[in-house]
């Protein structure tokens, strides 16, 4: 049993260790791991003050805003690991949401955005889903492009794709006399193969909705991408340190294009799942969204120093999000007070985790 | 890694064992949740101090979320206070103008009683498709084209009151800005649409010109916040750069200005100042400007002259009658009888034609002189 040998290691060399190290060895673990400990206590101390907060429902609706913005952060969660960012992400996902939302009205509606489209088959659900992740793929080729053959900061490069893409949305809000107003009446099929329960689990009276499934699927995937695959690897090589990686061989140029283009499709499969989740979608849609994404990413140990991260990490990062903003509205807190706090912890959590890089070298 | 899977074993197993003790059925009692669209909305906190204070009064517990202007963060919030035990839904609607948003709370409400309020849940063309549809629902809101005519005939008259004041190059016409704040929602389309109409109804019937776009390049002829936040800084900076161009010494300035709302009229008017109009001190000329609300900002400046006139929406009016609904609905009254008797109470609530569960709270004109 390797666990065991490991553990009993560890027990021997404790009792090797003097006073001073003794506590040094505490400290240290409790720090490393601060982020957990604090977390732990603030579940607890949410489930003393609302005991709803621990219910089946509540869990499985953890769960599910979890799966909601899962997506987003797995494609962010690439961007950062290069050193970079991405600020179109909200509008990418904005314009994903409001194109599908047109191609697959319900047929039969009043005011139809494209007139003449085919009828909402399984086959036309997958082809809007594979158009509207081509449209987001294609800006974050765009992105990917400029970082990387001009050497232009990510930031800078997705501020202006961000703009661009809202100038488009606002375009596209404005097709066959809709005006900018919202575009609803998305079709029931599908909704049913989206946002509708997969499955119900009885003994609770809770359903767990289709995209949860496509997010385990994503992250399988994305965990894949990142640790089995030489694209993976050569994105972890230009993130720590871009020249070595260049010198060893590795396409720099094309990495970058890559992980950003990746980034773009799946913004572009989050918009999906929000048009049917949400029912109708607006110009204003996704705005502010990749907010939420990077801070999940960098709570989740995905460092802005580059090279350093993990998919489990980011899936961590997206629950502590999710349990914050569900316990805080459990606990009943002003909603203005709400928003230092979510602040103050995002601050605090990245602290703590930036001291143990800082401490390693 | 070894320690962190550690880590996260514990949290695990320290939640799954609370969850299993605390877990129990909570006490059947009021508890209702009230959902904004945004805090940072003027009109809607004044709205949401009177309830505050309405149902702290009435002894119901309540709690306000804030739904930061995304459809998808108060969609999110009505599931998180749904499994968290609440038994009466207020909602002020983000995705305005959509019959599909209204539905997709109503679903995440699971039966629970939803009363929505100020923000039209049905489209135009798709009224009685949530209200009709659904048993346990409630709107509270404005009759949404009211304002929009009340405004416009205040302009109209103001106008011919005023015509050769108001029509500074004296060309016969009156150039005027619109500011619209939110391309998707009926209040702001209808007020758009009728602030201008019903004015140039009352011009013509007096024998004057209609009311001509200051920008004749502009075909939509209204200035969109493009946030569609209905906020103050979206006009100020349409009207800053607005006056770039146009200016009394160009003879084509802007001689009256249409805001959707107080906010926005108070941004044009801020802009308006730092060009060196509506300073409120007599020198300075005036141009007209117009909102909708009567927030106390707005009525100062009308009281400080710079501003010209707003129509009121009652914000203690609103949070009267939400208040007293929901205390029905809580003592089991069903939400049709309760919208019923509020209406009953006083003559600032009907009930709209063809509906049993709408309420209206009118609208009146405001330009200072009355109060």
């Amino acid at each position: 049993m390797p666990k065991t040998n490991y553990f009993k290691r560890k027990q021997e060399e404790y009792r090797a260790l003097d006073s001073l190290d003794r506590r040094r060895f505490w400290t240290n673990g409790l720090l490393n791991n601060a982020l957990y400990i604090l977390m732990a206590a603030f579940i607890i101390f949410t489930a003393i003050v609302n005991k709803n907060f621990l219910g089946p429902s509540s869990i499985v609706n953890i769960i599910t805003l979890a799966a909601v913005s899962l997506p987003m952060a797995l494609g962010i969660g690439g961007c950062i690991v290069l050193t970079g960012t991405d600020l179109s992400a909200g509008r990418v996902f904005g314009l994903a949401a409001g194109m599908t939302a047109a191609f697959l009205q319900n047929r039969a509606a009043s005011k139809l955005i494209f007139a003449k489209l085919p009828a909402t088959t399984g086959g036309w659900i997958i082809v809007v889903m594979l158009m509207v992740m081509l449209a987001g793929a294609v800006i974050g080729l765009v992105n990917g492009f400029f970082v990387a053959k001009f050497s232009l900061h990510p930031f800078i490069v997705t501020l202006a794709t961000q703009l661009i893409t809202y100038g488009i949305i606002l375009m596209f809000f404005q097709i066959n006399g809709n005006g900018g107003g919202p575009i609803s009446n998305v079709a029931k099929e599908f909704k049913n193969v989206v946002s509708g329960p997969a499955f119900k689990i009885e003994a609770w009276n809770v359903s767990i909705p289709w995209y949860v499934l496509f997010a385990v699927v994503l992250v399988v995937i994305m965990w894949f991408v990142w640790n089995k695959t030489r694209f993976g690897k050569n994105m972890f090589a230009v993130g720590s340190n871009t020249e070595a990686a260049r010198v060893s061989g590795v396409n720099v140029f094309l990495t970058t294009m890559l992980v950003h283009t990746l980034a773009g499709a799946l913004y572009g499969f989050s918009g999906f799942v929000e048009a049917a989740r949400l029912g109708s979608v607006t110009a204003a849609t996704g705005l502010n969204n990749e907010c939420d994404a990077i801070a999940a990413c960098v709570i989740g140990g995905v460092s802005f120093v580059g090279g350093t991260g993990n998919i489990g990490g980011i899936v961590l990062g997206v629950f502590v999000l999710r349990i914050i903003f569900v316990a805080l509205n459990m606990l009943g807190i002003n909603p203005n007070l709400q928003y230092i706090i979510k602040g103050a912890i995002i601050l605090a959590a990245c602290s703590l985790d930036m001291r143990k890089y800082l401490v390693r070298k | 890694m070894k320690k962190k899977i550690l880590a996260m074993i514990l949290v695990v197993a320290m939640v799954l064992s609370l969850g299993v003790v605390a877990y129990a059925e909570p006490a059947p009692e009021t508890k209702v949740a009230v959902f904004w669209y945004a805090f940072s909305d003027a009109y809607l906190s004044t709205v949401r101090a009177a309830l505050d204070a309405d149902l702290e009064a009435a002894g119901i517990a309540y709690q306000d979320f804030d739904g930061n202007n995304n459809m998808g963060t108060q969609l999110e919030q009505v599931q998180t206070a749904v499994t968290n035990g609440f038994t009466v839904l207020v909602v002020n609607l983000v995705t305005s103008g959509s019959s599909d948003a209204a539905q997709q709370i109503i679903e995440a409400a699971n039966g629970l009683p939803v009363i929505f309020f100020n923000r039209a849940v049905e489209g135009d063309g798709e009224e009685h498709t949530v209200l009709d549809a659904n048993p346990n629902i409630a709107f509270i809101g404005t009759d949404a084209p009211e304002a929009g005519h009340m405004q416009g005939k205040m302009i109209g008259d103001f106008l011919v009151a005023n015509y050769d004041a108001v029509d500074l190059n004296k060309d016969g016409q009156i150039s005027y800005a619109m500011f619209m704040g939110d391309a998707a929602n009926v209040e702001a389309i209808y007020r758009t649409q009728y602030g201008v109409e019903d004015a140039n109804a009352v011009l013509t019937a007096n024998g004057k010109p209609e009311l001509v776009y200051f920008d004749a390049n502009n075909s939509d002829k209204y200035q969109l916040d493009p946030n569609g936040a209905w906020s103050n800084a979206a006009a100020f900076d349409f009207m800053s750069v607005n006056l770039a161009g146009y200016s009394e010494a160009n003879g084509n300035m802007i001689e009256l200005v249409i805001a959707n709302n107080d906010d926005m009229a108070l941004g044009s008017i801020a802009a308006l100042q730092s060009a060196g109009y509506n300073l409120g001190d007599g020198s300075s000329t005036k141009i007209p400007v117009f909102g909708v609300d009567a927030t106390q900002p707005a009525q100062d400046a009308i009281a400080e002259d710079t501003m010209t006139g707003t129509v009121k929406q009652d914000a203690q009016g609103m949070a009267d009658a939400i208040c007293s609904t929901v205390y029905a609905v809580a003592e089991g009254t069903a939400i049709a009888d309760a919208v019923a008797t509020v209406a009953e109470s006083a003559d600032i609530f009907s009930i709209a034609e063809g509906f049993t569960n709408k309420l209206f709270v009118a609208y009146a004109p405001f330009t200072g002189a009355a109060e």
